[in-house]
């Protein structure tokens, strides 16, 4: 019997610096040739450094069949610890683990994606998998803030992403500073949502950011006459094992790891503790 | 199956034989409450207690438990559980039932190699209670004070010594370290009555079991919350000595010369303010009355049979009364039921 608990050695083969507090790190599995489980938009791995400790990231990209994307910022122990690494050093990884975006019911459907901060990071493979498969999905539009036009991360990307046929991307900040330049919204994300062209009877929404910003989205959203069903999001919470045994990632009856991070918000509904 | 009724000679005859044989953990009397731990003699065992003051899952779920080796070249290697054969000796049916809460969270689900072979090795002596402390509330939980299922070997004392009944084929080995005749039908008998009897004794109580995730899910603003909130002092006393409490943290533990760590669970409780954290501080169940909503509400809310179905709608709570016996500021669940009841 193998332990659930035994992390993969993966190389780093890759890191980039998205922001002042942000990088993206591209992995490698050292002894595995193909993924063995599914390397999904929104699902999520447990990644260690021996003395540091472990935490769950969100897959930000999928490469091939043994390397993934995962994009950090600095805020603790281990992933300050990350951001002092470079490429070619090892580290351990375990999973995927849970439930990712609903790519397959999105299908030829339109697709609202609402990021705010770095939760776009889960979102990036879902814009990149549709731009992989763009006949199967109707008209993207992408809503993205963060605090300041600094702070925002993937902007190397947004090029590339505005070239994908019939696909909107919009961006907004909390604010600007003095003397910096910036032609986008000024405000909260949840203002962009006036605009959006797409209609509730036929578009599948996804949303991840600070739980306050999806309350808000959610809330816009339903009173335009979305349904519950459609729309997806994504919870942080600090998962230690990944496999449902741990408990604190719980929320009532949910373990946000095993049937989550990705939830119907319609599942949500009625749950403790939860802000969106 | 088969059962035999043994005398007070017998009975003792039979623990030293068994305790010769194999790791016997039994309940000891220590400092006026009542411990499981090895024994070697008959003599120590004492089967006249209320509970212990820690459920057997400290055998199953040890505190602090190695997962894994995490070596500076970057291997990472399992840790070897160690996994004696063991009798647990004496237990009451509610800390069986909890085993098998444990089971469905451990084996069923995601198997993790430290309970599945630790759980394999034990064999289980459990006991019929006959005297139910003030604290007890199994009977109304379904999960005793008699267990129907789960064990290798069941004791229960009889006006003719105790009777011993076979629940599985670990359990015919058991039996043969047992001197004394075979069990009647009217050693069965007795036994049901004193089962019966036994039932009348309890002073707590919940009732209408099936319907408390219902009742939860309506009640998840109620003011018993912010109450408790405002009198918990978020010890963690409850969850450490609750039977199926089995929520842990993971913690790499660095050796002196940094040469390599070993990754350990340890026990950990909702209670606690970092249980909940994410990064940069932010917090789920910032409140204490959030966090007590959280024990209480996995225990008799949406844990167990609402979250594992094969438990067929059985509570996380298996009604032992411990944290009753152990909060210091006497929050009771079958009272906080009752408010939430409007009773």
């Amino acid at each position: 019997m193998s332990s659930p608990f035994r992390p993969e050695p993966a190389r780093l083969i890759d890191v980039k610096s998205e922001n002042a507090d942000t990088k993206t790190y591209t992995l490698k599995y050292e002894k595995v040739e193909k993924f063995r489980e599914g390397f999904e938009p929104g699902r999520f791995v447990m990644i260690s450094i021996p003395g540091f400790g472990e935490a769950p990231f969100s897959l930000s990209g999928i490469v091939g069949e043994s390397a993934f994307e995962t994009t950090v910022r600095k805020v603790g122990n281990l992933t300050r610890r990350m951001d002092a690494m470079k490429a070619g050093e090892v580290l351990g990884v375990r999973g995927p683990y849970g439930r990712g975006w609903p790519m397959r019911e999105a299908e030829y459907k339109d697709v609202l994606i609402v990021a705010g901060g770095i939760g776009i990071a889960p979102l990036k493979p879902v814009i990149e998998c549709i731009e992989r498969r763009r006949e199967r999905y109707g008209r993207v539009e992408v809503l993205y803030g963060a605090k300041t036009p600094d702070n925002m991360i993937f902007t190397d990307e947004f090029d590339r992403w505005r070239r994908i046929m019939d696909f909107e991307l919009k961006l907004t900040v909390d604010s600007v500073p003095d003397m910096m330049a910036w032609k986008h919204n000024v405000g909260v994300v949840p203002l962009l949502l006036k605009d959006v062209k797409v209609q509730p009877e036929n578009t599948v929404v996804m949303t991840c950011g600070p739980e306050i910003m999806m309350h808000f989205v959610v809330q816009s959203l339903l009173a335009r006459g979305f349904d519950q069903e459609s729309i997806y999001v994504s919870l942080e919470r600090r998962m230690k094992c990944g496999v449902a045994q741990c408990g604190h990632c719980m929320i009532g009856m949910k373990y946000v790891c095993r049937d989550g991070p990705v939830f119907p918000y319609s599942e949500l509904k009625g749950l403790p503790d939860l802000v969106v | 199956m088969s059962s035999k009724v043994v005398n007070e000679q017998e009975f003792r005859i039979f623990i030293d034989k068994l305790a010769s044989a194999y790791e016997v953990l039994a309940p000891v009397k220590k400092r006026g409450e009542h411990v499981f731990q090895r024994i070697f003699d008959a003599g120590e065992v004492d089967l006249e207690y209320v509970t212990t003051i820690l459920p057997p899952k400290k055998y199953l779920l040890p505190p602090s438990d190695g997962l894994i080796k995490l070596r500076q070249d970057g291997e990472f290697e399992e840790v070897e559980p160690e996994a004696p054969v063991r009798v647990l000796f004496g237990t009451h049916s509610c800390d069986l039932h909890a085993l098998m809460i444990l089971d469905r969270v451990f084996i069923d689900h995601f198997k993790l190699p430290q309970y599945v072979k630790r759980r394999r090795n034990l064999l289980t002596v459990a006991l019929t209670c006959l005297n139910p402390a003030s604290t007890c509330f199994c009977a109304s939980m379904g999960t005793g004070p008699s267990p129907d299922q789960g064990y290798d070997l069941l004791i229960t004392k009889i006006s003719a010594g105790y009777l011993l009944e076979v629940g599985s084929e670990k359990g015919e080995e058991l039996i043969r370290f047992a001197p004394g005749r075979q069990g009647g039908k009217e050693d069965s008998e007795e036994k049901s009555k004193l089962i019966g009897k036994a039932v009348n004794l309890f002073k707590r109580k919940i009732d209408d079991v099936a319907r408390l995730p219902e009742l939860f899910e309506r009640n998840l603003e109620h003011e018993v919350w912010k109450k408790l909130g405002e009198i918990d002092l978020a010890c963690g006393q409850c969850v450490m000595s609750c039977p199926t409490c089995y929520c842990f943290d993971v913690i790499d533990q660095l050796s002196l010369n940094g040469s390599e760590s070993i990754r350990v669970k340890e026990w950990d409780a909702c209670f606690t303010l970092e249980f909940s954290e994410v990064a940069l501080g932010g917090n789920f169940r910032r409140d204490r009355a959030a966090r007590v909503r959280q024990f209480i509400g996995h225990n008799l809310g949406w844990g167990g049979g609402v979250q594992y179905p094969e438990l067929g709608g059985r509570t996380k709570c298996v009604g032992c009364g411990r944290c009753i016996r152990v909060c210091p500021v006497h929050i009771d669940l079958t009272e906080v039921v009752k408010m939430l009841r409007g009773e």
